[in-house]
């Protein structure tokens, strides 16, 4: 256990068992038949307790609570100043088991009470005993109406009934805070005036904005109408060329495209068929069968190989003057080509199939 | 075109264009297409004389044109178009005369398209470009662009007009027409509810009478523009009334202060300018003939 807790315990049992304590209690029964004992025990452990506070006042860093630790210590000093003619007047009365010095004892103590009374601090300065009355009260952190002044001022009235004229000197401190006061109002007023200078040239470059902003509407408005109409032409242009590529692609170009490319594909195919099937290969073919015929004839008779020579040289002509035919567009045969042709056979009077072969 | 010369391009669209026996009629489309050609060659080759040279016989031929189809609207805006180019060039080579015809022209033709806009722009382009040689063209101009402006409705896009009217009347120190440019700027701007641009200009204009001296005139403006509601409630109508009682009084001090305000630091920087150079000649004349005022009435009635 630490010597704070046993003090502590002690503090407390004492207290408890104070009741037993006889001394004490002679001490206080004493004052207990004495109305005036009583009285003044009651006084001066108000004034020890008002010196307290006034101490704890003073102490006191929060303005408001010490303006009302004052006000409660006046009204505390109030009330014992009424209380000290009740105890003049029981100190003159005589009690029994006091002597005449104790008496004469008493009534100086009921004289003093006032003045110790009075000298409980209460924030209020003792104005005509102290000079520097206002000085007190001048520095001071921020500018506030401290009801002290006037509770000093009302009172040298009363008390003393004239204003010294220390009261409105001013010391150092009250002088040095107005010039402080006036130079941060000089400041104050400086940047007031550049934000002025700066708000001045807002609001006109607002107004000028507005100006300028009601001048852009109606050429926007212009603008809108404008664009409007060239979104609408555009999308009108836009349908009609897809009318366009679509119709160029329609299923039924197609099909005449196709059929047109049959028809074309059926001449060509039929032209090629007359010039291979029906002319050439007919004439080619029979050209390959007569060879063997031709070399078996000339085998048998050396004599006709003046003929055989003769007579393919005869073919040869023959099959020319057909393809003339043919080149002269398959026309119906002429009269010369005719006769030419119907001439041909009488050269060979002995050959009787070329004959057929040409008609 | 293959032909990359301008000369020779300008020789074939004069062969197109003069008319002769061969050719009855003047072919001014190809002409005109062949002139315009040459006419950016010749700038890009930067031969102004012949480019300019080039860019009228281009817009004539769009004139000719725009006369011969009438239902092509876009020719006078392409004549037009060359017309300014012409001027621009003009303008780079010094022929102020012409410039102001150029100008003029494309302005007309402009109006012609019934686009008054580019017709007020074409002039203020001019004006712009002869404000340092012959200011007293230009400043007809600027009258003759918000002439048309006004006219069409459009009195926002006046202010820049009048405001450049104004600072060339007081370059050319006509200060009572400056004046007067300022109060048309106030009707403008009253017509549109601009009412910041019409106190400023209502200020002006009081400002350049001082400056002149005129102190009635300068008063019976001040009246005049109390008339005005949107001028009343002002901040300028309060700085005017500062300026007007110092005037009265004498007090140079009080001038100067007044005009080191930013209420008259707002305004036009020619106006600026005056304003700072107040207050001129003799204030205490003003002071006493203002005195002098007061007492006739007084010997009037004593008479009476």
């Amino acid at each position: 256990m630490s010597v704070i807790d046993i003090l502590t315990r002690v503090d407390a049992i004492c207290n408890k068992y104070d009741r037993y304590d006889v001394e004490k209690q002679k001490d206080l029964n004493v004052s207990g038949d004495d109305a005036f004992a009583r009285l003044y025990a009651s006084v001066d452990s108000d004034i020890e307790a008002a010196l307290q506070k006034a101490e704890l006042a003073s102490k006191e860093k929060s303005k408001a609570s010490a303006v009302a630790i004052n006000a409660e210590l006046r009204r505390t000093k109030a009330r014992l100043l009424e209380e000290v003619p009740k105890l003049q007047r029981l100190a003159i009365k005589k009690v029994k088991g006091l002597s005449t010095e104790e008496l004469a004892a008493r009534n100086d103590l009921v004289l003093a009470l006032p003045d110790r009374i009075q000298a409980i601090s209460d924030g209020t300065a003792a104005a005509p005993k102290q000079a520097g009355g206002w000085g007190a009260s001048a520095p001071r952190a921020e500018i506030k109406f401290d009801s002290g002044d006037l509770f000093t001022c009302i009172e040298a009235v009363l008390n003393n009934g004239q204003f010294d004229n220390e009261y409105f000197q001013e010391t150092e401190t009250s002088s040095q805070f107005r010039q402080e006061y006036e130079m941060r109002k000089m400041k104050q007023d400086q940047g007031l005036d550049m934000i002025s200078d700066g708000l001045d040239t807002l609001k006109n470059m607002a107004h000028d904005m507005n100006e300028e902003m009601d001048r852009q509407v109606p050429l926007m408005d212009e603008i809108d109408t404008k664009v409007d109409r060239a979104t609408a032409d555009l999308k009108n242009t836009n349908v009609r060329l897809k009318d366009t590529v679509n119709q160029l692609r329609s299923s039924r170009n197609f099909c005449i495209d196709i059929i047109l490319l049959i028809i074309i594909l059926g001449i060509a195919a039929y032209l090629y068929n007359f010039i291979v099937v029906e002319a050439l290969i007919p004439s080619v073919l029979e050209l390959i069968f007569r060879l063997p015929l031709k070399v078996k004839c000339w085998s048998s008779s050396h004599v006709s190989l003046k003929l055989f020579v003769m007579d393919q040289l005869m073919l040869a002509l023959l099959l020319f003057v057909k393809w003339e035919v043919f080149l002269k567009k398959h026309l119906p045969l002429q009269c010369a080509e005719v006769k030419k042709m119907k001439t041909l056979p009488n050269l060979f009077p002995w050959r009787s199939d070329v004959g057929f072969f040409l008609l | 075109m293959p032909i990359s010369d301008p000369d020779k391009l300008i020789s074939k669209a004069d062969k197109l264009t003069k008319l002769s026996l061969t050719r009855w009629s003047a072919d001014w489309r190809n002409a005109t297409l062949l002139y315009e050609e040459a006419a950016n060659l010749f700038r890009v080759a930067k031969n102004n004389e012949k480019a300019k040279e080039a860019f009228e016989k281009a817009s004539k031929g769009q004139e000719m044109l725009s006369s011969y189809f009438l239902n092509e609207k876009i020719r006078p805006w392409d004549a037009a178009k060359h017309m300014e180019s012409a001027a621009a060039l003009a303008k780079e080579l010094g022929y102020w005369n012409e410039v102001t015809d150029f100008y003029r022209r494309a302005s007309e033709l402009y109006m012609e398209c019934g686009r008054p806009q580019p017709a007020s722009d074409a002039l203020a382009k001019g004006a712009r470009a002869l404000e340092d040689d012959m200011p007293e063209a230009a400043v007809q101009l600027y009258n003759d662009a918000s002439a048309i402006l006004e006219e069409d409705g459009k009195e926002q896009m006046a202010f820049d007009l009048y405001r450049a009217a104004t600072s060339v009347y007081i370059k050319l120190e006509k200060y009572s027409d400056a004046a007067s440019s300022l109060l048309q700027l106030g009707l403008a701007a009253d017509k549109c509810n601009a009412t910041n641009s019409q106190c400023k200009a209502y200020l002006g204009a009081i400002i350049i009478y001082l400056y002149a001296h005129d102190f009635k005139q300068a008063e019976k403006c001040y009246n005049d523009c109390s008339q005005v509601d949107a001028f009343l409630r002002s901040d300028q109508n309060r700085c005017a009334s500062k300026l007007l009682s110092a005037y009265t009084e004498g007090d140079i001090e009080e001038i100067k202060r007044v005009v080191q305000s930013s209420t008259v630091s707002n305004l036009d920087h020619v106006v600026i300018k005056l304003a700072r150079k107040l207050p001129t000649g003799d204030v205490s004349a003003l002071k006493t003939d203002a005195g002098k005022e007061e007492e006739e009435p007084l010997d009037e009635n004593d008479l009476t």
